[in-house]
C-alpha cells in the first residue's frame, strides 16, 4: 500500500497484502511523553513507522522573541526539562558570543558551569536509565537511578534555588556562588556514585533478559546515523566519536581529561552501554572540577551594562542603582549579528542559532533539538522489527518531548 | 509582564547576519535560491556528510524576506590505531527567499533528516519545499491557518489579538456606580455617621 503523500489514518486498511495500520500513542506510557506513531504492521512486524509529533508544541521560540534576553532563558530551560541547565548554558554562551564577552567570563563561573552541566547530564541519564528499565519490565533499577538523581536535584536546588528549572546560568556568569555546605554534599555524591553505578550495571547491563531484549534491536549503522543527523550517544554507539565538548570546546572543556565512549554495534544495547560509560566519564570531569572549586573568585562578569551590580552596592551607590534599574526594567542590548552555538547535551548536539537586531529582545532563536533528529531516525530503524521492540528503540533514543515539540 | 504587551519587533531593514564578521567557528556562505542545490550537493561531496539543522528566519523589512539556514557538519573519520578520530568543521549556508515565490528546493534526497526540518519550516514560516515527499504541518494542527513564526503573526494568535484583555474592573460594576466592595458611597457615609453617634 502506498503511504505518501496522504498521512496514515487508522481507517486505512490495505486491500493487498495483510498489512494494517495501527496508531500507537499519543497516550502510550512507553512513549515517554506525547508521541504518536502510525504503524503499518504485517502481523507483529513493523512495515513502516511514521512518528507524529507536535502534541506538546507550546511556541517557545515565538515566546522567546517577545521576551528580554534574560527573560527568554526561563522559557528556554523548559525545552529539555530533564536537562534544563544544558539548554541555559548553550543559550548564554550564544548570547555571550554576540556580546563578545566569551573571553571575559570569570574562571570560577566557567568551572561551576561545567560542574552543573555534567551533573545535569548524570541526572538526565538517570531518568533515562530508570524509565528504560521499566519499559522492559526491570523495576528495581528505576528506584536506584531516581535515588541518585534526587541527590543531584538536591545540589541543583542548593545552587540555583529550584529542583527542576534552576535558572542558575546568567549571561556573564552565574546567579550566585555555591552556597555553604554545597561542597560537602558534592563530596558525598562523588563518594556514593561508583557503588551506585556498580549496582545499576549489575541490575541491567549484566542481566540476560535485558540483553536479550536489546542486543541486535534497532540497529543504526554509520551511514544511516549520518543520514538521519543523529548525534550524542546514538551516534557514538554507531561508531563515530563525535562529541561537541571535544570537537568545539567551550567553558574550558579542553583542560579536563575524559574519554569519549564509543561502540560499533549501533543497536539498543550499544546505546545503553555508551550512556552508562558516559555517566562515569561525567563523574570523572566532576571530580576534576571539584579539586578546583576550593579556590574562590568572582562568578559574574564585572560589566554593569550586562550584569546587574551586586545587591549590597545598590544601597550605597547611585550609579549601581541606575544600572540595576535599567537592566531590570529594559534589559540589555545585544549588537546585531547571528551566531550558532552548540553544546553537548545529554541527548546530543544541542544548538542555538541566535539572531539579534540590536535590540533588547532576541530577534530569532532557532533551536537545534537533538531529540527531534534522534527520534526521526526511528523511521529508518523500525521497519523489520517487532512492535514490542519499538518500545526498546524509543527508550534507547531517549527523546524528550518538551524539546521535540518546543 | 510588560514585555508581552509590546507589539512584535518590526525588524531591521538590513540583514542582521551580514552586519558583523563571523563570531562563531563556522564558515558562512550566502547563496541564491538557484545555486542552492548545487552548493549543497558540492558541500556534501566535499565531506559535509551531516545536515545538522535546517531552520529559517523572517526579516519583513528586507528583500528577500526569508532566510533559510543550513547548518552542515564535516566529520572526517581518518582512523588512527583503529579508533576513528573526528576533526570536524562547520559550514553555514544562508539562502534568501522571496515572499512572492516562497519556494525552496528540497534536500530530503541528500539528507533524510531534512524531512522533519523542512516540514517545520513549512509549518511555521509557510515556505514550500519543492520535491518534499510529505509536506504537511508538523507542530501545529493540520487545519491551522497562518504561519506562527512569521513576524507579522501576532504573539497570542489572530483570534485573540482582536479582542483585548478584559479590563481590571468589571463593566457591570462601573456602570452601576458601585465601588468594588459592592457598597455605595452614601451607604459608607451613613455607616461612618452611625459610628460617630451622629444619628
Amino acid at each position: 500500500m502506498s503511504l505518501s503523500p496522504t498521512p496514515l489514518t487508522p481507517e486505512i486498511v490495505s486491500q493487498e497484502g495483510n498489512s494494517i495500520v495501527l496508531s500507537m500513542g499519543p497516550q502510550h506510557p512507553s512513549t515517554h511523553g506525547v508521541l504518536q506513531i502510525m504503524l503499518e504492521i504485517d502481523g507483529e512486524t513493523v512495515v513502516k513507522a511514521e512518528p507524529e509529533i507536535g502534541y506538546l508544541h507550546t511556541g517557545i521560540e515565538k515566546t522567546a522573541e517577545n521576551l528580554f534576553w534574560s527573560q527568554a532563558q526561563t522559557v528556554i530551560e523548559r525545552m529539555d526539562y530533564l536537562a534544563p541547565s544544558s539548554n541555559a548554558l548553550c543559550y548564554v554562551l550564544a548570547v555571550e558570543k554576540l556580546l563578545e564577552l566569551t573571553d571575559r567570563i570569570p574562571v570560577r563561573a566557567s568551572r561551576i558551569r561545567v560542574l552543573t552541566a555534567e551533573l545535569t547530564r548524570i541526572a538526565s541519564h538517570c531518568v533515562w536509565l530508570g524509565t528504560h528499565g521499566i519499559d522492559l519490565g526491570a523495576m528495581s533499577a528505576f528506584f536506584y537511578a531516581f535515588d541518585l538523581r534526587e541527590n543531584i536535584l538536591d545540589l541543583q536546588e542548593a545552587s540555583g534555588g529550584a529542583r527542576m528549572h534552576p535558572n542558575y546560568m546568567r549571561v556573564g556568569g552565574l546567579n550566585g556562588d555555591l552556597p555553604d555546605g554545597f561542597l560537602v554534599k558534592l563530596d558525598a555524591l562523588i563518594e556514593k556514585f561508583p557503588g551506585r553505578m556498580k549496582d545499576l550495571r549489575g541490575l541491567l547491563q549484566a542481566n540476560p533478559i535485558f540483553q536479550d531484549r536489546t542486543i541486535d534491536v534497532g540497529i543504526l549503522d554509520v551511514e544511516d546515523a549520518l543520514q538521519w543527523s543523529v548525534t550524542g550517544p546514538p551516534l557514538r554507539a554507531s561508531g563515530i566519536a563525535y562529541d561537541v565538548r571535544r570537537a568545539f570546546p567551550y567553558c574550558g572543556y579542553e583542560q579536563y581529561e575524559f574519554d569519549i565512549p564509543t561502540r560499533t554495534e549501533g543497536d539498543a544495547y550499544a546505546r545503553f552501554v555508551v550512556r552508562l560509560d558516559e555517566m562515569d566519564e561525567s563523574m570523572r570531569i566532576v571530580r576534576q572540577v571539584r579539586k578546583q572549586l576550593d579556590e574562590p573568585g568572582p562568578i559574574m562578569i564585572d560589566d554593569t551594562k550586562v550584569a546587574a551590580p551586586p545587591k549590597e552596592t545598590i544601597a550605597l551607590s547611585m550609579e549601581a542603582l541606575i544600572h540595576h534599574f535599567k537592566i531590570v526594567s529594559e534589559g540589555f542590548r545585544v549588537p546585531p549579528g547571528d551566531v550558532y552555538q552548540a553544546v553537548e547535551g545529554p541527548r546530543g548536539e544541542l544548538g542555538y542559532y541566535v539572531v539579534s537586531d540590536g535590540g533588547n529582545r532576541p530577534y530569532r532563536i532557532r533551536t537545534r533539538p537533538p531529540s527531534l533528529y534522534n527520534l526521526q531516525a526511528l523511521k529508518g530503524m523500525a521497519p523489520g522489527n517487532l512492535i514490542a521492540d519499538l518500545v526498546v528503540m524509543i527508550g534507547s533514543l531517549d527523546p524528550v518531548f518538551g524539546e521535540v515539540d518546543r | 509582564m510588560p514585555s508581552t504587551q509590546t507589539p512584535p519587533i518590526a525588524g531591521l531593514a538590513v540583514d542582521p547576519p551580514s552586519l558583523r564578521p563571523p563570531i562563531d567557528d563556522a564558515t558562512i556562505e550566502r547563496v541564491s535560491p538557484d545555486a542552492l542545490r548545487a552548493r549543497l550537493e558540492a558541500a556534501k561531496a566535499d565531506g559535509y556528510t551531516m545536515l545538522l539543522d535546517l531552520g529559517a528566519a523572517d526579516y519583513p523589512q528586507r528583500t528577500p524576506r526569508f532566510d533559510v539556514v543550513y547548518h552542515l557538519l564535516r566529520l572526517s573519520t581518518e582512523s588512527t590505531n583503529g579508533k576513528p578520530i573526528a576533526t570536524p568543521a562547520r559550514l553555514r549556508v544562508l539562502c534568501g527567499i522571496e515572499l512572492e515565490s516562497a519556494h525552496v528546493p528540497t534536500v530530503t534526497d541528500l539528507w533524510k533528516s531534512a524531512d522533519w526540518a523542512e516540514r517545520e519550516v513549512y509549518d511555521l514560516f509557510g515556505l514550500i519545499f519543492d520535491g518534499h515527499p510529505d509536506l504537511r504541518r508538523i507542530q501545529m494542527p493540520n487545519e491551522w491557518e497562518g504561519y506562527p513564526l512569521r513576524k507579522d503573526y501576532p504573539l497570542r494568535g489572530p483570534a485573540r489579538e482582536k479582542s483585548p484583555r478584559p479590563p481590571f474592573a468589571l463593566k457591570s460594576n462601573v456602570q452601576a456606580g458601585t465601588p468594588p466592595t459592592g457598597r455605595t458611597l452614601e451607604a459608607l457615609q451613613e455607616q461612618i455617621k452611625r459610628a460617630r453617634g451622629e444619628q
